[in-house]
This record gives structure tokens, sequence and C-alpha cells, in this order.
């Protein structure tokens, strides 16, 4: 993997730089009457392997070749050329845009429209697997940001935003939004020794009125389920420049098991970027298969989905450790699924006062 | 029954052949308000292309058809040719006496299939508007002959009614027939599309035509090649029809069925002759099993005597039994009774009298002696009489009417059918212009594509009944697809002639082939070979049509990368030309 700056503007610099040597290649290629063509990292599932090492999904070795002596892709290379344009001038610009914003500015390009959304995403992935495999660049260095908002952030962190310092204890209850361009805020300040990222956002308030975050000396993450890409940045950020553990809080069930293995070993979607994405140090504190006996806790029976999706978890690669698989099998068991609130059955700071101190061994 | 046959033939004989015809107008073409119309041009045209031919002209034919007054059923039809005119003593025999012409003893392949021509439509004229016919005609020496042709219908002869000599520097015919009781339509069975598929398959004639809206059109001359005229020869038995035997018998100068029949038919022979006798009895009955020994001996015995009488077949004294072969025979003056096996039964046929006179000769016997033909093994008639049109002719009448991107045409070595019949098929596809644009629409530029079936026999459009026609049969047994053809879309038209003297019409009215194996085969196989040729073009067509495509993405997506590319790099857009040029084969790529 190459060395990538991990701040944001220069991230920028770097690929300004590498789409103008693109631009470049071609332009040599076209004087040379060669027909110029681009090595775009395979994303089909057979190219998707899993980094034992690294504990997260790469890409594999394979590569499709974007020629543009043919035919069928001439039109494919002619609308990438117009990505990369529109991408340096919005970093020339200093600027950002969603997807979906370049897909209508694509309207008025020459290489013509797209048929659908589907094509122009299809587009960025490539040159966003390109980009991140050669450069380690991701799209949002390319001035392309995803369209949501990222999770929301309680605890004693400041950021600098554009020249703007937020106390992330003082943006109101709600804490502070992460933006999609997650990459450009500078942590300024940060008293908090853990994060403590929770599924939903009922844990989220409970925590925060329970001044959780004072308590564990943590940043609260309410995750709003599946974790945004910028909320997967930040937690990254979080692990990797503030030297942060991160602990995962989710339901007890298997989506709330898998909230909790995208944010520690990336989905296979995204595989090109796990390495900016991913926290395999990340820990899933609960709520286990065990804290459903252990606790005592309020249940539901599983659904006939509940057990297919358990079933393939486990054979999942990510979930191969011994922990998950004893786990899935004790659930399967069970029978039985239990969210995060049930704990509310002993006190509605039961969870603050028992069970999360035994969780993050903080407890006397 | 006996005596009402005699009857009935008695009267035949005493009323002429134009009474004949009249009877039997709907087996002549005659049948049907629009077939009716066509028939008319039809003899009309091809009376006019054979004169030319005859004369050694190129045919240059004018057809004109005009509405007379307000019934919409009440037209002229004028035809009028460039070639030698008629000598003024004939004008009545060729327009007024049926079977006059030298048509007749030169049944090979000719174009006028009926074997009347023009006479019909001159009596149907008469038949139906009561006007005679008018006739201009001059032989090119100043002088023109104007006159008025009636038909005597009893005495089987013409009549002018009303003849002028008019001054006048011009040389060939024009007829004028008035008609009732038909419609004019361009479908596919009017005269107009009649007129252009004798155009396609006689390039050397030009044809014009004014319909009776007024309407002109010039179907111009292909080729200034006057095709050689086919050889004159007596009619082989296997390609005779009854009708065709029956006007042979009217006109011979033998004395005898059997003499006659050597005489005007080739490859005939006494011994043939008899054997077609023979063959051509009339059964009678079966002897009981018992008689064996009866039938062995000269003398008629008593007890066969009233077997017979029992059958109503009176023996008289002088009958006596000769053995031929196996088999024997009744003698007993005039009337001969031939006793054949039949397993181990004994039948009585009664011999037809071969020493009749043969204008004695009724459509029974005709149709009797005609189905003793196909049995007996004739010497096979000569190929060299066939006159195919020939590829080369047939591609410029297609090109010439249709004005196709792309037509192909073949013409097939001869082949024979009922085991010695010879014949010819021709076959030619055009494609794009306006080939297939006629069909069935009642306008010819009507949109109407997909493929178009013409069919002509000896170079005569068959109209009608296509359905049952083994051309029709052919065409469709094939899978066009396999050819890169949709033949419900594809601007297609399909020309098959089938070349010989004796085409096997499926009926007297002689619009459709039959389906002798062989000939269906032949019209299959050279319908394919023409159908290959096309399906290589079409194919060349999609892959000029691919290149163009590909140089035009080419075109438009390669400036647009050179462009970016500069752009992103920050230097002068780079000439994609060369590139261009490498990848599309774009030699001017100038846009």
């Amino acid at each position: 993997m190459p060395k990538v700056e991990k701040r944001g503007k220069e991230r920028k610099k770097k690929a300004e730089s590498e789409l103008k040597n693109f631009g470049n290649e071609v332009v040599e290629h076209i004087k040379d009457a060669e027909p110029p063509r681009i090595k775009i990292p395979s994303r089909s599932t057979s190219n998707i392997v899993y980094d034992e090492a690294n504990r997260y999904f790469v890409l594999g070795p394979r590569y499709g070749v974007r020629t543009a002596a043919s035919m069928k892709q001439v039109k494919k290379f002619a609308q990438t050329m117009c990505v990369a344009d529109f991408c340096k001038e919005l970093i020339k610009d200093g600027k950002f845009a969603t997807l979906r914003e370049m897909y209508y500015t694509a309207e008025g390009w020459e290489a013509g429209p797209f048929g659908d959304q589907g094509e122009s995403n299809a587009l960025v992935e490539d040159l966003e697997a390109w980009f991140g495999l050669r450069f380690g660049l991701k799209r949002e260095d390319l001035g392309l940001t995803p369209e949501e908002d990222g999770a929301a952030v309680y605890g004693q962190l400041v950021v600098d935003e554009d020249g703007v310092t937020i106390d992330a204890t003082k943006a109101g209850r709600a804490g502070y939004t992460i933006p999609p361009t997650i990459d450009e805020v500078e942590f300024v300040k940060c008293k908090a020794k853990r994060v403590i990222a929770v599924e939903t956002m009922g844990m989220y308030h409970r925590l925060v009125q329970e001044r959780a975050w004072k308590g564990f000396d943590s940043l609260i993450v309410g995750l709003k389920g599946q974790a945004a890409r910028a909320t997967r940045r930040f937690l990254k950020r979080a692990h990797d420049e503030l030297d942060l553990p991160v602990h995962l809080f989710c339901d007890g069930d298997p989506f709330g098991f898998h909230i909790a293995m995208v944010i520690i070993s990336g989905s296979a979607k995204l595989a090109y970027i796990n390495h900016e994405l991913a926290v395999p140090d990340a820990q899933f504190i609960g709520v286990t298969a065990s804290d459903i006996v252990d606790y005592k806790l309020p249940t539901d029976k599983l659904r006939e989905l509940d057990v297919t999706r358990l079933k393939q978890l486990q054979k999942d690669p990510r979930y191969s450790g011994e922990f998950w698989q004893s786990e899935i099998k004790c659930m399967l068991e069970l029978g039985k699924k239990a969210e995060q609130q049930a704990f509310s059955k002993y006190g509605l700071d039961h969870v603050v006062k028992e069970y999360l101190p035994a969780k993050l061994g903080l407890k006397q | 029954m006996k005596i009402l046959a005699d009857e009935l033939f008695k009267e035949f004989r005493e009323h002429s052949v134009s009474e004949f015809f009249r009877k039997n107008a709907a087996m002549l073409g005659y049948t049907g308000k629009i077939r009716s119309l066509t028939t008319v041009v039809h003899e009309g045209v091809t009376n006019a292309i054979d004169a030319a031919e005859e004369s050694n002209v190129l045919p240059t034919i004018s057809v004109a058809i005009k509405k007379v007054d307000e019934n919409p059923e009440h037209f002229k039809v004028i035809v009028e040719d460039n070639a030698s005119g008629i000598p003024e003593e004939f004008i009545s025999n060729v327009f007024g006496k049926m079977l006059a012409g030298t048509k007749l003893h030169r049944n090979m392949q000719s174009r006028g299939q009926q074997g009347i021509g023009i006479v019909g439509g001159v009596m149907f004229s008469q038949i139906t508007s009561g006007k005679p016919t008018s006739v201009f005609t001059s032989v090119g020496t100043g002088e023109i002959v104007q006159a008025d042709v009636m038909i005597d219908v009893d005495k089987n002869e013409g009549k002018i009614v009303n003849g002028k000599k008019l001054k006048g520097d011009w040389r060939g015919t024009r007829v004028e027939l008035e008609l009732k009781d038909v419609t004019y339509v361009r479908s596919r069975y009017g005269p107009f599309n009649y007129l252009r598929m004798t155009a396609i398959a006689n390039p050397h004639a030009q044809i014009t035509f004014t319909e009776p809206g007024g309407v002109l059109t010039v179907f111009e001359r292909a080729t200034d090649k006057v095709p050689s005229r086919p050889k004159l020869m007596p009619p082989h038995p296997w390609g005779i029809a009854s009708d065709d035997l029956l006007i042979l018998a009217k006109h011979t100068k033998s004395r005898t069925i059997a003499s006659f029949l050597v005489a005007e038919l080739s490859r005939v022979t006494r011994r043939k002759v008899e054997e077609i006798r023979r063959i051509s009895g009339e059964y009678l009955f079966s002897l009981p099993r018992g008689l064996k020994q009866e039938i062995k001996q000269k003398q008629v015995s008593e007890e066969l005597r009233e077997i017979f009488k029992q059958h109503e077949y009176a023996l008289t004294k002088k009958a006596e039994i000769q053995p031929i072969g196996k088999e024997w025979k009744i003698l007993d003056g005039k009337e001969e009774y031939m006793v054949k096996r039949d397993g181990s039964h004994l039948n009585i046929y009664r011999a037809m009298n071969f020493n009749r006179k043969p204008s004695e000769l009724t459509w029974e016997d005709s149709e009797k002696i005609v189905s003793a033909f196909r049995q007996v093994k004739f010497m096979a008639p000569p190929t060299e009489g066939l006159r195919p049109i020939g590829a080369e002719d047939i591609e410029k009448g297609m090109r010439q009417i249709l004005k196709p991107e792309f037509v192909y045409a073949v013409t097939r070595t001869p082949k024979v059918y009922r085991g010695g019949i010879p014949f010819i098929v021709e076959a030619s596809v055009a494609y794009g212009g306006s080939a297939g644009k006629v069909a069935s629409a009642e306008n010819v530029e009507a949109e109407t594509e997909g493929l178009e079936l013409i069919r002509f026999a000896n170079r005569a459009p068959l109209i009608f009944d296509q359905g049952g026609c083994a051309i029709t049969a052919a065409a469709r047994n094939i899978d066009w697809r396999r050819y890169g053809v949709d033949i419900s879309t594809a601007p297609l038209t399909l020309f098959v002639n089938v070349v010989s003297a004796y085409v096997p019409y499926t009926s007297a009215g002689k619009q459709s082939i039959a389906e002798e194996p062989e000939v269906y085969e032949e019209i299959r196989s050279t319908i394919m070979d023409v159908a290959r040729e096309l399906r290589r073009y079409l194919y060349r067509k999609i892959r000029v049509k691919e290149r163009q495509q590909r140089a035009g993405v080419f075109e438009q997506y390669l400036p647009i990368i050179a462009k970016k590319a500069a752009d992103l790099a920050g230097v002068e857009e780079p000439d994609v030309k060369p590139l261009l040029r490498k990848v599309a084969g774009v030699e001017n790529a100038e846009s």
C-alpha cells in the first residue's frame, strides 16, 4: 500500500497531480497514435478476497483494461475522461459534489449523458478503485462526497472545520455531526480516551443524558444503523490519529453484529478502499448472545430471516474467529435476540451503571 | 348414356370452335371482371410481342385502357405494336378465326398459352359489348388499313364489317377492343402488374401503358437483343393436354386417328399407337370365372355371346377371338374388344377405334388418349427446344423495372421430369428500390413491402391461382431467415420462370404449375441459389454498415478523450487523426 498523507488538503493536491499525470499519459498515447488504455482493478466478486493479515476485504490482483481502441469501451473511456476532468475542476475550486450532482452535470457533457445514475456511479467506483490501489486515494480526495451526513458525536473533542472551531460537547444535545467531507476536518484537541459507537440514536441519547461521555472519558458516536462512509472514516481517523480504542455497542441480533463487522472489517463492495475505512481493532462489546443469558434480557424470537442471516455470517470469513463463531452458535441455540434497550428492564441507567463498565473493564 | 354422348358430340362437331370457346370462356381466362380484362391485355400484348419478334424488330408496345362512358365496367383496350403489319387479306383470319394463326403448330414453348390468342379477346369483346374489334394495320407502304372485325360464331369466321383505307407513314398493328363487365384495378391481378411482369421477363421490349385515369407508365427496354425464336417442332405426347389434342385433330390432314397421332406428334410410331390404343380402351365388364376355356378358342361360343348380350353388347356372327401374347382380342367388324388379365380375372374392354377420322375425336376420347400417353414410354423430347430468358437478361429486366440496389439471377441447366420431359428453371432476386412493393397493393407506390413472388412459365406471367402453384410452395418452403431475410418486411422481389415445351400446369387455366417432384425440387434449389447470393449481399451490407458505425463511434469519442486529456494535463490538444485512422480505419477523418 502506498504511503498516504493523512491530511485531507495534501491528499487533494496528490489527487490533482495524479489526474494531471493521467491526462499527460493519454495525450502522449494519442500523439504516438497509440490507443490510450487504463488498467482498472476488477471489482467483480471473484476478485474480492479476505486479507487475513489486515483483517478486511481487499481487491485481488485482477485488472480489466479499458482501451479507447475498442468500439464498446471508447464511450466509457471518454466518459471516464470527463469524470476525471470534472474532479480536477472540483479540486481546483475547492468544492465538493455528490454523485447525484455529477450525474446531472453529465447531462451537459460531450460524451453524452448517462443512462442512469448506476452508470455514472460505476465509473466513479472504477476511478476510485484505480486511484485507490495505485495512489491510496479515494473519491472524497477527488472532490466527490456521499449524499448523507455521518453520525453524531458527543464528547471531549474539538475539531476545526474550515477555520471554525467546534467543541463536540457544545454542539447541542444532538452533538457534532460528522460531515461527508470528514477528511477536510482537523482534530484540534481530544481529551477522550475511547470511542463508544452505538447502533441506535435512542442509546446515543441515553448515554449523553447519563453523561457517559464524561463518566467513561469517551466519545459517544450514534451510528444511526449501518454506518455511513463518513462515520467509518471518522472512526478510522479517531483510532489511527487519536489512538483511541473503538468499542461497538449494537443490538443483539445478526444485523447488529454486521453493523459492527462492517466497521471492523469493511464491506466487500468497497474492498478497494477498506484500508481507508476499516478499523480492525474495533471491538464489539455487545449485545452478545451470552449477554442475553447472563443478564436475562427480555428477548424476541429469532425470525426465519435472522436464522438465515446468522447461518450466512457463520460462513463469512470475517466471522471466522472463535468469539464470533461461538456467539453465533449460541444465538442460534437460544433462538432469541435482544435489543440494546432491553437493559432498561433494570432501570434506565443500568446500562451506564452496570453493563458498560463491566464490558469496558472499568468496574471496581 | 351412350346415345346421349353421341348426340352431344354430334352437336359439338356441328358447332364451330368459336362456339366451343364461348362455352368454355372460363377455362380460357375469361372469368371474373378483373381477370377477363387482364386476359384481353395479355392476349393483345402477347400477339404484339410475338409479331415484333417474328418481324425481327425490338418490340415497342403501347397499351392503353380507356373508359368509354359513365359505366364503370365499360372500357376500351388499345394495343399497338411496331411489327411488320398484317396484309389486308389475312386480317379477318388473324382476328376472327379461332386457331387460324401460325401458332397452332408452333406448339413449342410459346407465350400464347391458350392457343386461341387474340381471337378470344375479340370474341369476349363481341359477347360483352356487341361491338366489332377495330384493327389498324400497315405493312409500311404508306397505306393504313382500318378494319372492324366481327366473328361469325357459327361458321368460325372473321367478318370485316367496316373497312377503310387511310394514308399514313407508319408500320405496325393497332387493335382496339371494347369490353363491358370488366373492372380496372391496380392490384396484383390487374393489367398494370401484368405488364410490369411482362416487361421484366421481356427486357428487349418497351411497353408504354396508359391507365384509365390517364397515368402514363413507361417500362423501358433494358436490352437491344431480340431473343432467338423457339424451334418449331411437333408437340411431344407427354406435354399435350386434351384440348390441345382436340384442336390438332380439327386441323390435321391425316385421315385416321392412328395416322394423325403419328403425323402430328413427335416420337409417336405405329407401334406406340397400338400401345396407346390398347391402353385407352373403355372397360366394359368382367368375365365370370368359368369362362376361361371359352376364350381360348377362335370361335365365339354361345355362352360368351350370351354374356355380352347380358351387358348389352351384341356380338355378330363374324366375331372371332385372336390371341395377343397371353391375352386376347375379339374382332367384330369395326368393333374390337380386348380381353385383359387382372390377376385371376379376365376383363373386357372396348378398344377405341383409331380408324375413324381425326375430326370425329370426342373430348372423352381425347382425355383417354392423353391419359394413355402418360403410361407409354416414348423417346424423351429434345432439350434444344428450350429457350430460357438467360440470367443476364433477367437481371437487366429486373434492374430496369425495379431499380433495386441488388439483383442476381441464375439460369440452371436443363433437368427432366416424368422420366424425360426437359425443363429449365430460372430465378432471380431483387432487393431494395421498388422491389416487393407492388405485391398486393392497390397502388404501386404503396408502402407494402415483404417478399413479392412473380411467377412465369415460358416468360408469360402467371398471375392467378398463386396458392396452388409449385413455385409458391417452393418459395414458401424455404427458411428465409437462414438467408438473413424477414420476408414480411424485406423489399424483395423473387422471380421464377419455368421453361419447358410441356409445363405441367395444374389446370386448363394454365395459371399455376403442378407439384411434379422433380420440378418442385429444381425450383426450390434454384431459389436457394439466388437466396444464397442475396445473403452474401446482405451480410456484406451489414458489415459495411458496422464499419461505418464503428468509425462514427470513434469519430465521436476520440476527440473528446483528446480534449479532456489535454485539459487535465494542461497542455495543447493532441492531433487525434493518426489514432483515428489507426483504430477506425477512417481515411478521411476531417469531420
